[in-house]
């Protein structure tokens, strides 16, 4: 280091320069598609196969998309796909979060005989390809009636979401100090009290981080839903593809418009509980 | 109000031993200090009392009802945590109201637990803080709070773990003499966890040291400092630690190896030719004199090699032989310059004599060199 830079000063040399470079160039590749995409989904049928940027845009598709009944175009109802992806996702959250949390606060504050074991096992459900174990869930699901459920697709998520909440929450619980619980304990609360009361409020931004996370993944989840899945228990991400057309036409605009609207909502529920991702609650708690 | 009764007390940590064999009778209302270095195992006994870990061997009686199995909440004890545990979600006013309002203290309307709040905190001198969070307190004001919310309600016992050590050294001392003039203190059983021995002598009714897990001396703080039963304790009272001359007997007399040191065999202690001693002496004993030595004094001559000068107090290290040297602690103004030739005088009763030591281990207290004093054990 020469000279010392005044603040807001930069330092301008050929090496700065092109890593600026190299940083931007990464952008345009992986923005690039995403960019395509929203290009896509405003032309018109007629253009969808130009490779122009110079077109009139037209918002016919995304109403084209969510007004589709699954009769005109395609097999499925889009919109009702959607609905159903934000209940299959939202329950799978919500039942892994019930039982999830209490699991990672035992996880995080006792060990026991096989507790690492236990842990890492529910952690290799992550590894596994879903491909792998979806033939025998197939007929399993037909066999006790849930195929093309709800309840089966809540059920069947949890592959996805239970790990990413025990996992996130328990190393919360772990960094949260035992005192604290313990001094609830001596206050006269018993422990069930001093996990709501005390553990429960300070680990919210893991909560919200887990939750998000497990929606996301759940949401993004393919081979379950096509799979496990008909027309009535179907999800946003198998509707999005009926748009490519089994054997009739191919629209890829109206598929650009259905994946713009099916990523929407992660994205609204990312910007919604963003303020709670925080962490740093208990600062002050003992002593630094 | 009760008293604590802890027998047989064992704890382990998969292999290593927190405490073992445990045996602590702590009267009702005694202030009570454990004190030891790190790891000796003193919040491990707050926490077995407290009913905060599950210990593998032995009783906790708490007002003569046996709590060893008994949940936390049952024991009706207050704890002060060395890392303060405030509820950091919650304003000091709420963390101090959290005691009174899980209804296993006693019943509180909610006037109720407002006075006891306000008194507790004007006693403490944190009533401006009531609406704050712990984040946006100092360590000092956050280690109050933890007091009060112990002070706060009424207990059996109260457990204090190291409530003074992170303060600075001048709030130290003043909330120590605080802490002795809380009147709930003194009505309370209190059992006091610490590792600074003047905490544990101003505060102390009676103190118990522990080493290892292990208990080595209860005793008033008296007897712990006049008479410590072996070289640990000798040594985890006072700062300077206590000199330790090694020495050997022989034809009635205790000297040591330069010579530097000559005394009789006191009468009653049972000592042959040939055993080897430790000759323990405390720096603030020994005092730098030329007057005439009496009978009851024991005399070392020496060089002053170094001296320190700490405020009112000077620190010398006099050479008394070759490898020989002894720490005196005395006041400024009579102190020597170093390189002067002194003349060194402790009284026969602060002379502490020890078994003789194989590699640097604790040798038990025999006695002191005095001609008078009934030899101890």
């Amino acid at each position: 280091m020469a000279r010392e830079l005044m603040p807001g000063q930069k330092r301008f040399s050929v090496g700065t320069v092109l890593a600026d470079l190299a940083i931007v160039g990464w952008f345009v590749f992986s923005l690039f598609p995403i960019l395509w995409m929203v290009l896509l989904a405003l032309k018109t049928p007629a253009e969808q196969t130009s490779t122009y940027f110079v077109f009139s845009p037209t918002l016919e598709n995304f109403s084209t998309v969510l007004s589709d009944r699954g009769t005109a175009l395609t097999s499925v109802d889009f919109s009702s796909a959607l609905i159903t992806s934000v209940i299959n996702c939202g329950g799978a959250v919500l039942v892994s979060l019930l039982i999830g949390i209490p699991a990672a606060y035992a996880a995080g504050r006792w060990q026991y005989r096989g507790s690492d074991d236990l842990m890492f096992t529910m952690l290799s459900f992550r590894f596994a390809p879903e491909l792998m174990v979806i033939v025998p869930l197939f007929v399993i699901y037909n066999q006790i009636g849930l195929f093309d459920t709800t309840a089966g697709m809540i059920w069947v998520l949890q592959l996805v979401t239970m790990p990413l909440v025990v996992w996130i929450l328990r190393s919360y619980f772990q960094d949260l100090p035992e005192d604290l619980e313990q001094a609830a304990l001596l206050d006269g609360y018993t422990r069930r009290k001093a996990f709501l009361m005390v553990a429960l409020p300070l680990v919210r931004p893991g909560i919200a981080a887990a939750a998000l996370l497990a929606f996301i993944f759940a949401w993004n989840n393919y081979v379950f839903a096509l799979i496990l899945t008909d027309s009535r228990a179907t999800t946003v991400t198998v509707a999005i593809t009926k748009f490519l057309g089994g054997g009739g036409q191919a629209y890829y605009n109206l598929t650009a418009a259905a994946a713009i609207i099916a990523a929407l909502p992660p994205l609204i529920l990312a910007l919604t509980i963003q303020r709670y991702l925080v962490r740093g609650l208990s600062f002050g708690a003992v002593k630094a | 109000m009760g008293a604590l009764e802890v027998r047989g007390l064992r704890k382990t940590y998969g292999k290593t031993t927190a405490l073992e064999n445990l045996d602590l009778a702590v009267e009702n209302g005694e202030f009570f200090v454990v004190l030891g270095p790190s790891g000796a195992g003193k919040t491990t006994t707050l926490k077995s009392v407290a009913g905060l870990v599950e210990i593998d061997k032995g009783t906790v009686e708490i007002s003569g009802r046996d709590v060893t199995s008994a949940e936390p909440y049952h024991r009706n004890v207050a704890m002060a945590f060395e890392s303060y545990a405030l509820y950091p979600q919650k304003t000091v006013f709420e963390n101090l109201a959290s005691p009174l309002k899980s209804g296993r203290s006693g019943k509180y309307s909610a006037d109720d637990q407002r006075r006891r709040i306000t008194a507790v905190t004007t006693t403490l001198g944190i009533s401006h803080l009531l609406n704050r969070f712990p984040r946006e307190l100092s360590n000092g004001q956050r280690q109050r709070v933890a007091l009060g919310r112990v002070l706060v309600r009424p207990a059996d016992i109260y457990l204090l773990d190291e409530p003074l050590s992170h303060l600075d050294a001048k709030l130290r001392s003043a909330m120590r003499a605080e802490l002795k003039q809380l009147g709930e203190m003194s009505d309370t059983t209190t059992l006091y966890v610490t590792h600074d021995y003047q905490e544990a002598l101003a505060l102390g009714d009676r103190i118990a040291v522990l080493r290892e897990g292990r208990l080595v001396q209860i005793g008033t703080p008296e007897e712990v400092w006049k008479r410590p039963v072996d070289t640990f304790v000798a040594k985890a009272l006072g700062q300077p630690e206590i000199n330790l001359l090694p020495a050997e007997v022989e034809h009635g007399q205790i000297h040591t190896a330069g010579g530097a040191v000559q005394l009789a065999v006191p009468p009653g202690l049972d000592v042959v030719a040939g055993t080897r001693l430790r000759v323990g002496v405390r720096p603030r004993d020994i005092e730098l004199s030329r007057t005439q030595a009496d009978d009851a004094v024991l005399c070392m001559y020496g060089t002053v090699r170094l001296a320190e000068r700490l405020g009112r107090l000077v620190e010398l290290t006099v050479a008394l032989g070759d490898d020989t040297s002894v720490i005196v602690v005395t006041s400024s103004d009579r102190a020597a310059h170093e390189g002067e030739a002194v003349e060194l005088a402790v009284r026969l009763e602060h002379v502490h004599l020890f078994a003789g030591d194989d590699a640097g281990e604790e040798t038990a207290r025999l006695g002191s060199a005095s001609t008078k004093e009934r030899q101890q054990g």
